[in-house]
């Protein structure tokens, strides 16, 4: 019951940042519909590890996989779909939890929910750039074999 | 040289003539181009994106190299093409914020700008009709405010009740957040200020019976004032060689979380 309400919520949170972020109505159902799958991806690879940053890891592999080929079938820059999608993953709870344990000089606790905050960010933003790199490579690839800027000579200042 | 209209000009003063007259050009073109990439850096681009979309657009406007440094504060741009020698534009950036809408159009229109080679006048015309394009209305983003704010009180386990009322305080929130923007006031304030009021009126509501727990009442509001997105992407940033940018970014964002949790103290101090 507390997965579904979280799916759920993972949904109309990653929604609401969306609408927040002026992205379109035909847009609008593709970037929640990513946090749903960053989330649930989080939650089945509870199932294998009790590893917090190899879960969320996996989630942001999966939502950049995601966003990259949704960017390449709509037109449109995958950090549309990447920053509202990771709504639900980054660590916007625990970095406040951080702050908070600084105002109440609790350094212990600090320094501990501080590194958790770090090492969560990291790894989302680790996730992130595997998927990335290598559909960039894939780019490439392709434009190397299409003939070396076309159009050249036509361009307004020569 | 005899049938020539300028002959009272040397071949080399004629020469050094267009190159200025050139120059003049690069210069015009170079500022639309910096506009383009003012505005994707505002809407939220990330340096990459900005520094690589600028110097396409520099290339395919006839310059022969490019070279772009971008940090999120400035853009330096320097063109070189043997017709019209080096010329340099900087821009200094404030203030941004997502508006992923704009950023997809800019994107386009710099790739088209690129393959199609547009006039000055298209390109002017093109970009107005982008920063004329309509937002969403302040209704929704009342609403917005409210269903982030309750799905995040749910998200981290709080009550129906405590859902609504998170709901209903972000309303508030973002009543504050626009009288506080019209004044133009610093965003660490502004920051602190909703915090602040956020703190109190969840106290408030639970001293009232009209929630069960102010800390989960209150995370939904966090969520909407924390730079969660902003601190990933500082980090982003600096995975992919833009180190000033993401320390900057890193900086803001946990100056910014201080602020707020400084807020929520305030508020409970005051309670």
């Amino acid at each position: 019951m507390d997965m579904l309400i979280q799916l759920v919520t993972a949904f109309t949170g990653s929604l609401g940042f969306a609408l927040l972020f002026h992205v379109r109505k035909e847009k609008l159902l593709l970037a929640s519909l990513g946090g749903l799958l960053a989330w649930g991806v989080y939650l089945l690879m509870g199932l294998a590890t009790d590893q917090e940053v190899v879960r969320y890891f996996a989630a942001s592999v999966v939502l950049t996989v995601y966003a990259e080929f949704l960017a390449r079938a709509v037109k449109c820059p995958a950090t549309l779909f990447l920053v509202t999608a990771s709504i639900p993953l980054i660590p916007g709870g625990s970095l406040y939890r951080t702050m908070e344990c600084f105002m109440t000089s609790d350094l212990e606790a600090f320094s501990a929910q501080a590194l958790t905050t770090v090492l969560l960010a990291v790894a989302i933003a680790v996730g992130m750039l595997f998927p990335t790199a290598i559909f960039q490579l894939v780019r490439r690839a392709r434009i190397k074999k299409a003939p070396e800027m076309p159009g050249q000579e036509r361009s307004p200042l020569s | 040289m005899e049938d020539h209209p300028y002959h009272f000009f040397s071949p080399d003063e004629l020469d050094q003539l267009e190159r200025i007259e050139e120059a003049g050009r690069a210069n015009e073109y170079l500022y639309r181009i910096l506009d383009i990439g003012q505005y994707m850096l505002q809407c939220g681009g990330e340096v990459s994106r900005v520094e690589d979309s600028i110097r396409r657009l520099c290339l395919s406007f006839g310059a022969e190299r490019a070279d772009v440094f971008t940090i999120t504060s400035s853009i330096v741009v320097t063109i070189y093409a043997r017709r019209f020698g080096a010329v340099t534009q900087t821009r200094r950036i404030t203030g941004s914020a997502y508006d992923l809408y704009r950023l997809e159009q800019l994107n386009q229109l710099s790739r088209r700008i690129c393959a199609e080679h547009w006039s000055l006048e298209q390109t002017e015309e093109a970009l107005e009709a982008i920063r004329s394009a309509r937002q969403y209305g302040f209704g929704v983003q009342l609403f917005t405010y409210a269903l982030v704010s309750s799905s995040f009180a749910l998200f981290f386990g709080g009550s129906l009740l405590d859902a609504a009322a998170s709901g209903v305080i972000g309303v508030v929130l973002k009543f504050l957040d626009r009288a506080i923007r019209r004044t133009e006031a610093n965003a660490f304030l502004s920051s602190l200020l909703c915090a602040c009021l956020g703190g109190l009126l969840a106290g408030l509501a639970v001293k009232l019976r009209l929630g069960d727990d102010a800390g989960m009442i209150s995370i939904g509001n966090i969520m909407l004032l924390i730079p969660g997105v902003a601190l990933t992407n500082s980090l982003r940033d600096m995975f992919s060689g833009n180190t000033i940018s993401g320390l900057m970014r890193f900086i803001e964002s946990i100056l910014l979380a201080l602020t707020i949790a400084f807020g929520f103290a305030l508020a409970a101090g005051l309670l």
